[in-house]
């Protein structure tokens, strides 16, 4: 049992002295004040108005934690009891602040800004121009177009994983063998699908989907010569390593079907094809709108398969929104576009995916 | 000593070094008796001894005999650092794992040095297309993670120019024979400010390759060899729809290299270019000097533009696909394996078509210098003038390895970082570099000694075409040298990118394609900061 003077000792509010509350208040604030300060005096530096400061940010974030820590034993101190339930949300949140909040609003200040890697003079703000310049980047505006492209497919791959699950739930030969067929191309790293299948595969002279593609009279197979071609090659290898992902969904949703209501429906003269549409389906609805968000969150961040196979090309036709960006930082050294880019993109995310689950909140609710 | 003996060795050219070794060398034999002048003859024959590794025609060599060569030229780091000199020091080497090359064999050479002086390297491998933004990124965000940095000298823009480097000691230099390098790789190369951080280990041009058995009387590709880019461009065309009479496979000419390598694509089109803008009587062919203004979008560069977009609207001039071959695949997966007949590429491609599995045009290769032009352009007067032009490019200025600051303040690192950088630098083991696949040229007086090649098993034919197009590129007056400017592999890179949408037909023309280029460069250079980038662009032209 706590005893008094201990941290954990129970100090109810009626209890709380004066000069405790003061000494709480005086370390919160004070080391708010202390935070305040080394922060000012950093910025100072960085934008050029005063010659002091420090060399690096660090001592910043060590008033931060210094005001984490006051922030927290303040708030015991002048809560009591009510304060020191503070202690349990208080951590995640000062994490959040350091780990996203801050990011994220570093992120806006660089998006804002002009900043070539190779630069001596570093990062410097231009106002509007980012988004001028986003506004008339044709390369940009195509990226953007094969995301909606891009994303239409899971429309395609959804009926494929569903088929396949059918498949999978009904009484088929070797079924344990297929589920676990079928769901190989989910273990590998989309990194190794685009050199399995997309350099080693599909090469043009010695690869085997190549060859047959040339038995079968396409004289010269090459899956991303066209623009056209490329991006349908980029659709299939993504679809081929992401359908088991959605397979693997619908076929634990279809056999949580009770089956009881199947039967139901057979006896009532529902025939498969109609039993399907009326009965399966709807009862799959919720199923299938989940599986169909996380597979558009999974292809919003569409970047890698694109970047090793076609590096965006041929001339930015397969390019995706994030392996654009990717380039934009990597190879340009265009930190601040690409960082303009990033926050546009995730804000457009954060609409979408909030319009797309609102329209479909009625249907994702469980129909039995 | 004697001084009739020491004035001899003078007579001969001996280094002091060197006369402390063979003084050193002859007393130890001495101390072992008869032994002694049979391993100071072995010793002497070195050179010859790692050619034979694994020999001209046994294959491509591996793991082992990269160990060997290392151990079998770790003499001059035993004349400056004892044994075990370095235990307990640990080193991070960043370099280039490119087509299993360079990284690759520092591995096997530095093995028997790391046994002997007790040091341990760890290894951050990067591929061609990423080494860019890695050591970009390094740079720009201070963490530097690594001790001994192989690096071009495209880069000491960026990290000399920032102080992130440290200063060569004399004890290397002397080590590595510097005097030996060819006459372009001296001072300024390699030099910053008047110090020096490098030590050399490869050469760069682009030479040009071809196939003999596509020209010549009766060649499908005609009775004369091209020797200028619009015969080039004629020959491509013309072979379009023919067969290949090594492989029985379609005939091509040209192998341009249409998708991009991390910026290093750009030299594939820049050796074009260079014939076309490079003038004689100046220096400058990216940028105007007094300006940065860039001058790729001029009429010369179009042209070079131009050139390729001719070939790919021209059915069955490429191979298939070639929309998607990079300058590693146009070398390895399509020259050497018999795709194909003329190539620019740097000067190593030579070795490897003689000693490397993966080539079957060892019988049947040539080779020259930059193709030249029937016209150049001139930038300043802005007209063409008919003239013939050559202009080998001087692509990439050579790899070199650097040892970083981070060393500076620990004299024991420092050395042990020096050392192995010596080590990979040294005249012998970089004979061996030369002569089998590695990723590097020949780029040492010393490496033009036809004898030592021939007693290797090349034939003098094949040596005397191979060397002399290096060689003559490296001492051609209308060389074009590439600037050391911060940020030039940005320049590269957004080139390519750039050109990578025109040849897809993405922009109106090739002019505009060039524009685009242009536009983005003016940026980049606004960026970095024009008054700083005209000074370092003038002094690294020696302007």
């Amino acid at each position: 049992m706590a005893e008094q003077g201990d941290f954990l000792h129970v100090v109810t509010t009626d209890n709380l002295t004066d000069r405790r509350i003061a000494l709480g208040r005086a370390m919160i604030w004070g080391s708010a004040g202390f935070l305040a300060v080394v922060a000012l005096v950093q910025t100072l530096q960085e934008t050029g108005y005063a010659d002091f400061g420090f060399s690096t940010w660090r001592p910043t974030l060590y008033a931060y934690v210094l005001w984490a820590i006051c922030l927290c034993w303040g708030q015991v101190l002048i809560r009591g009891e009510r304060g020191k339930r503070v202690l349990f949300v208080l951590p995640a949140a000062l994490f959040v602040i350091s780990m996203v909040v801050f990011p994220l609003l570093f992120g806006l200040v660089i998006a804002f800004s002009d900043w070539n890697l190779s630069s001596p003079t570093g990062r410097t703000f231009n106002g509007l121009d980012n988004i001028r310049q986003m506004w008339t980047d044709d390369f940009y505006w195509n990226a953007m177009a094969n995301m909606v492209r891009y994303t239409l497919a899971i429309i395609v791959e959804y009926a494929i994983a569903f088929g396949l699950a059918l498949l999978l739930n009904s009484q088929i030969h070797a079924r344990k063998f297929f589920r676990v067929a079928f769901l190989m191309p989910l273990m590998l790293s989309p990194v190794a699908v685009s050199w399995m299948i997309g350099k080693s595969m599909m090469e043009i002279r010695f690869g085997p989907i190549a060859r047959l593609a040339r038995e079968l009279g396409w004289a010269s197979p090459s899956f991303f010569g066209s623009p056209e071609m490329a991006r349908f090659t980029i659709m299939v290898m993504d679809a081929w390593t992401y359908i088991p992902f959605m397979m693997i969904m619908i076929l634990a949703g279809l056999q949580a079907i009770p089956r009881d209501i199947q039967e139901a429906a057979k006896v009532d003269g529902a025939r498969s094809w109609r039993g399907f549409w009326e009965v399966t389906f709807p009862l799959m609805l919720p199923v299938s709108i989940t599986v169909i968000l996380i597979r558009i969150i999974f292809k919003l961040k569409l970047a890698d398969i694109i970047i090793n196979v076609t590096a965006g090309g041929p001339g930015g036709a397969t390019d995706s929104v994030t392996s654009f960006i990717f380039r934009e930082y990597r190879d340009r050294s265009n930190v601040g576009y690409g960082t303009l880019l990033a926050m546009v993109y995730l804000v457009l995310i954060v609409i979408a995916i909030t319009i797309v689950m609102k329209l479909t909140d009625r249907w994702a609710r469980p129909r039995y | 000593m004697k001084v009739d003996l020491y004035e001899h060795a003078v007579r001969v050219a001996m280094s002091r070094r060197r006369l402390l070794q063979g003084t050193a060398a002859v007393g130890s034999m001495a101390a072992l008796g008869g032994l002694g002048v049979k391993t100071a003859a072995a010793q002497d024959n070195i050179r010859a001894e790692i050619l034979k590794i694994p020999g001209v025609g046994a294959g491509s060599p591996t793991d082992a005999d990269w160990q060997k060569v290392g151990e079998l030229c770790l003499a001059t780091t035993k004349a400056n650092v004892a044994e075990g000199e370095f235990e307990g020091v640990e080193l991070t080497f960043m370099g280039l794992n490119n087509q299993n090359l360079h990284n690759f064999l520092f591995r096997g050479f530095l093995k028997p040095w790391e046994a002997y002086t007790g040091a341990k390297i760890n290894w951050i491998d990067l591929a061609q297309a990423d080494y860019n933004a890695r050591l970009q990124q390094s740079i720009a965000t201070g963490t530097v993670d690594f001790d001994i940095l192989e690096m071009g000298a495209p880069f000491e823009g960026d990290t000399a120019g920032r102080g992130l480097l440290d200063e060569m000691p004399d004890w290397v230099a002397e080590q590595i024979e510097a005097d030996d390098l060819v006459g372009y790789l001296k001072a300024p190369v390699g030099t910053w400010d008047g110090k020096t951080y490098r030590v050399t280990i490869d050469g760069d041009c682009h030479t040009f390759a071809y196939r003999t058995d596509y020209f010549g009387e009766g060649g499908i590709g005609g009775a004369e060899v091209p020797k200028t880019w619009q015969q080039i461009n004629a020959v491509t065309k013309d072979l379009a729809g023919k067969t290949d009479p090594l492989t029985g496979l379609p005939a091509h000419g040209y192998l341009d290299p249409l998708k991009g390598w991390g910026g290093f694509g750009f030299y594939f089109v820049a050796n074009r270019a260079t014939a076309y803008v490079k003038h004689p009587d100046e220096a400058a062919w990216l940028f105007e000097p007094d300006t940065m203004k860039p001058l790729v979008n001029n009429p010369g560069w179009v042209q070079a533009f131009q050139d390729v977009m001719d070939l790919i609207a021209t059915e069955g001039a490429y191979p298939a696909d070639q929309i998607n071959a990079d300058p590693g695949t146009t070398a390895f997966s399509q020259f050497l394996a018999g795709t194909g007949s003329m190539l620019m590429w740097w000067g190593d491609v030579g070795s490897s078509a003689r000693t490397s599995d993966t080539s079957v045009v060892g019988d049947v290769v040539g080779f020259g210098i930059n193709p030249a032009s029937e016209r150049r352009y001139n930038w300043r007067s802005g007209a063409w003038e008919e003239e013939m032009n050559e202009a080998p490019s001087m692509a990439y200025i050579g790899w070199g390895v650097y040892v970083t600051s981070r060393v500076s303040g620990d004299e024991k690192k420092r050395k042990a970082a020096w050392s192995a950088a010596a080590h990979l630098g040294g005249k012998d083991l970089s004979l061996w570099t030369s002569a089998y696949p590695s990723g590097f040229q020949p780029y040492r007086n010393s490496h033009f000694n036809y004898e030592e090649w021939e007693a290797a098993g090349y034939d003098r034919a094949f040596v005397e075409d191979y060397l002399g197009s290096n060689r003559d590129s490296y001492n051609h007056p209308n060389a074009a040298i590439e600037p050391r400017i911060p940020g030039i592999f940005q320049y590269y890179s957004v080139a390519e990118d750039e050109l990578a949408k025109g040849f897809a037909g993405q922009y109106g023309s090739a002019q505009e394609t060039a524009d685009a280029i242009a536009a983005a460069w003016e940026k980049i250079t606004d960026q970095i900061g024009r008054e700083s980038q005209i000074a370092l662009y003038k002094a690294s032209l020696g302007m």
